[in-house]
C-alpha cells in the first residue's frame, strides 16, 4: 500500500488533523484532499476498467483467429500469454485501488443509508458523515431563488466553516470585515435590540443552556438531540410506525443510552450534539444539524409534518407537504441572516426563532389578519409561513423594556405574515 | 390519518336538489386552483335486523349502518347512531352477515363525485345516490388537510378554509349552501387523531341532515 489511510473510528479523524497536523506519515488529509484523492481514484478505477474491457475483448478475437487459422497459433499462444499477463495485472490494480477506496469511506454502506433527497450525486468522501466540500453547493441547489448576495454568502459561509476548522490558529479578519459591511448599512439601528439579546443570549454558552432556556419560553416545544446516525434511525423509525399510533411524538429510547433525562429535553453529552429536533406535537418538526459536531453553529434545519418519516427527514432534506417546504425555503434565509449578525449566538437566535411557529395554524398573518390566504402565482392555499427575522427599526422595542429575567420577550418581534403579504423583502 | 370536514348541501327551502349546484361546486373548486385527481366513493348501508319469529321482543338494535370507504379498501365500518358506538371491521364482515343472515340491507347509498388536490388540501365533491336508481338524494363534500392530524389544531385552519370556499360559491348564487356539522366524537369514544372511524360518525351525522333536507 502506497499510502496508509486510517479506516474505523471516525470521530477521532478530524480530532487527528487538527491536533497532529505534522505526524509524519500516517497524516490524514482534509477532506477536500479526500475528494479530489477519491476522485482521481475512481477515475483509475474507470480506466482500469476499460483497459480490462478492451483486454478481454482483445482474448476474444486472438481465440476467434486461433479457430480460423490454425497455422499461426504460435503466435497467437504468444500473444494469449502476453495478454493474459497484462490483464491479470490490471484486475491486481483494481483490487488496490478498490481497497483503498473502501477504506477511505467511498464505497461503505454507511453513506448509503444517508439518502440524498436533492437527487444531486452523492458527495463522495467524508469520513466523518460530515459534508464538507459540497455542502453549499447542495444547499444552493434547493434555493434556485437565492439571490447573488445570498450565494456568496453561503458561499463564503462554507468556505471560512472549513478554514475555522481546519487551521483555527489562522485569525477571522476576513469574516469580521464581512460582518461589518454587511450589517453596518441595512441594520444600523438593530444594534441596540441585537445587544440587549446578545447579552442575554451570551450566557448561555453551551447547547444545553440553550435548551434549557428554551424550555422556559416555550414549554410546549419538545427539544431532542441526536448524534448524527442516530437520528437517521430515529428518522427510519419514524415512517415504520403505526400511521394511527402517535408514538412519533413520543420520546425516542435510545438503547446506546448516552443521554440523561431533563423533563422533557434529553440532553447528550454535549460534544456529542450533531442534530437538534424540536417537536410541536401535531403541529410541526424542525431539524437543526451542527457542524462540526458538538459545536453551537448551526448548518441547516428542515421542516416536516410531525406525522412525515422516513430517510428524507432530516436537516437537508425537504417535506412533502407545500407549507412545510415553503418554511423551510424561508428558514434557509433566516439561518443565513443569524450568522451574519452574529456568529455566536446564531444557534441560540434560530432555536427561538423557530419555536415561534408553533403558531403556525392560530396565528393570523399580521398584515392581512386572516389565516389561509390563496397564493395566485403558487396557485396555493398557505397560512402564515413567513416569520420576520431581521430585527429593524421599525419593529424593534427599547432595550430599557426587556428585562433579563422575562424569558418571554424573545419572540416579540416575531411576526407571522403570508408569502404575499411580507413586510419588506425577506 | 388526515383531518377531514364533511360537508352538506342544505338546499335553501322550498327548492330542490339538481345535478346543476354538482357541476357548480366542481367549477368553483377548479377556479380556486383544484386539480382534478380521480374518482371517489363511499358506500352507506342501512341495515335492518332479519326476524325470524316476529313476536318476540327485539333484543339486537333497530337499524345500523354500514360503510365502506374507498380510502380504506379492506375496512368495514359499523356505526350505531342510538348507543353511540362505532366500530372498525374487516371488509370480509359483509360475507359473513350474508351467510349468518341476521341483519338484511334494507338501502343501500353510493357517494360518489371527483376529487381535487389544492395545494395541501385534498377536496371531494359529489352526491349521493341510491344504489339502484338515478334519483340525487344530497350533495356533499368532504375537505382534508393533509399536514395535520390533530382535529383540536386543524380546526381554524379548516373552519377558515370552509369560509374562503363559502365566499367562492357565493358568487355564482346558488340555491342554499354547504353546511359543516360538528359530530360528537368524543361520544363515541374517538381521540383528537384523526381516523376512519372519525370519518364514519361524519357520515352518520350527515345521514341525518340528509334525510332531514330530504323531507322538508
Amino acid at each position: 500500500m502506497m499510502q496508509q489511510i486510517q479506516p474505523g473510528p471516525v470521530a477521532a479523524t478530524p480530532a487527528a488533523s487538527t491536533n497532529h497536523p505534522d505526524s509524519g506519515a500516517p497524516a490524514v488529509e482534509a477532506p477536500p484532499k479526500q475528494v479530489a484523492t477519491a476522485m482521481e481514484r475512481l477515475s483509475r478505477a474507470a480506466r482500469l476498467i476499460a483497459d480490462i474491457r478492451i483486454g478481454a475483448d482483445r482474448l476474444l478475437e486472438a481465440l476467434f483467429l486461433a479457430a480460423e487459422s490454425p497455422h499461426q497459433s504460435n503466435k497467437i499462444i504468444q500473444f494469449l500469454v502476453k495478454e493474459e499477463s497484462v490483464m491479470r495485472q490490471y484486475f491486481q490494480d483494481l483490487r488496490v485501488l478498490g481497497k483503498q477506496l473502501e477504506d477511505s469511506g467511498v464505497l461503505n454502506g454507511s453513506l448509503k443509508s444517508r439518502g440524498n433527497s436533492w437527487g444531486l450525486h452523492m458527495p463522495l468522501v467524508c469520513p466523518d458523515g460530515a459534508v464538507v466540500a459540497y455542502a453549499w453547493k447542495r444547499q444552493l441547489a434547493g434555493q434556485a431563488g437565492a439571490s447573488a448576495v445570498d450565494r456568496t454568502r453561503l458561499a463564503l459561509k462554507a468556505f471560512t466553516d472549513q478554514k475555522r476548522r481546519f487551521f483555527p490558529h489562522l485569525e477571522d479578519e476576513a469574516f469580521c470585515i464581512d460582518r461589518g459591511l454587511v450589517t453596518a448599512k441595512k441594520f444600523r439601528g438593530s444594534q441596540g435590540l441585537v445587544t440587549g439579546h446578545r447579552d442575554l443570549l451570551n450566557k448561555e454558552g453551551s447547547v444545553s443552556d440553550i435548551i434549557t432556556n428554551l424550555q422556559l419560553m416555550a414549554p410546549d416545544v419538545r427539544i431532542f438531540t441526536y448524534q448524527r446516525l442516530d437520528w437517521l434511525k430515529r428518522a427510519s423509525a419514524l415512517s415504520t410506525d403505526h400511521p394511527g399510533s402517535s408514538s412519533n411524538e413520543h420520546t425516542y429510547q435510545n438503547s446506546n443510552n448516552l443521554r440523561s433525562g431533563l423533563g422533557n429535553t434529553v440532553v447528550l453529552a454535549a460534544d456529542q450534539i450533531a442534530v437538534i429536533e424540536l417537536l410541536v406535537p401535531s403541529v410541526f418538526r424542525a431539524v437543526v444539524s451542527l457542524h462540526p459536531a458538538g459545536s453551537m453553529s448551526p448548518e441547516a434545519v428542515a421542516f416536516f409534518s410531525t406525522d412525515e418519516g422516513g430517510n428524507y427527514v432530516h436537516s437537508r432534506g425537504l417535506s412533502v407537504f407545500h407549507v412545510f417546504k415553503h418554511i423551510t425555503g424561508h428558514a434557509d434565509k433566516a439561518l443565513q441572516y443569524f450568522q451574519s449578525v452574529d456568529m455566536d449566538i446564531s444557534l441560540s437566535l434560530l432555536l427561538r426563532w423557530i419555536c415561534s411557529y408553533r403558531t403556525l395554524f392560530t396565528d393570523a398573518c399580521s398584515k392581512c389578519q386572516r389565516l389561509l390566504m390563496m397564493d395566485k402565482s403558487l396557485a396555493l392555499v398557505l397560512p402564515p409561513v413567513h416569520r420576520t427575522y431581521q430585527i429593524t427599526s421599525a419593529t424593534k422595542t427599547s432595550p430599557n423594556q426587556l428585562p433579563s429575567s422575562d424569558k418571554s420577550q424573545s419572540c416579540d418581534f416575531i411576526f407571522a405574515y403570508h408569502i404575499g403579504c411580507a413586510a419588506d423583502d425577506t | 390519518m388526515t383531518v377531514k370536514w364533511m360537508l352538506h348541501w342544505q338546499p335553501k327551502p322550498g327548492t330542490t336538489l339538481s345535478t346543476q349546484i354538482l357541476t357548480e361546486a366542481c367549477q368553483c373548486v377548479e377556479s380556486i386552483g383544484g386539480q382534478k385527481d380521480g374518482r371517489w366513493r363511499s358506500v352507506l348501508t342501512f341495515y335492518r335486523p332479519i326476524q325470524r319469529d316476529t313476536l318476540a321482543p327485539l333484543e339486537h338494535p333497530r337499524d345500523f349502518l354500514g360503510l365502506a370507504l374507498q380510502e380504506q379498501p379492506f375496512k368495514y365500518y359499523f356505526i350505531l347512531r342510538s348507543n353511540r358506538i362505532v366500530v372498525e371491521a374487516d371488509a370480509s364482515i359483509q360475507a359473513v352477515m350474508e351467510k349468518l343472515q341476521s341483519y338484511k340491507a334494507r338501502v343501500t347509498l353510493h357517494f360518489e363525485g371527483f376529487q381535487y388536490k389544492l395545494g395541501d388540501f385534498q377536496v371531494r365533491v359529489g352526491k349521493c345516490v341510491p344504489a339502484m336508481a338515478e334519483n340525487l338524494r344530497g350533495i356533499m363534500m368532504e375537505v382534508e388537510y393533509l399536514p395535520l392530524s390533530s382535529i383540536e389544531k386543524s380546526r381554524p385552519v379548516l373552519e377558515e378554509f370552509f369560509d374562503m370556499w363559502q365566499e367562492a360559491l357565493s358568487k355564482k348564487s346558488l340555491p342554499g349552501h354547504f353546511m359543516h356539522i360538528e359530530s360528537n366524537f368524543a361520544d363515541y369514544g374517538l381521540q383528537d387523531r384523526y381516523s376512519s372511524q372519525h370519518t364514519a360518525v361524519q357520515y352518520a351525522t350527515c345521514m341525518i341532515q340528509l334525510m332531514a333536507a330530504v323531507r322538508t
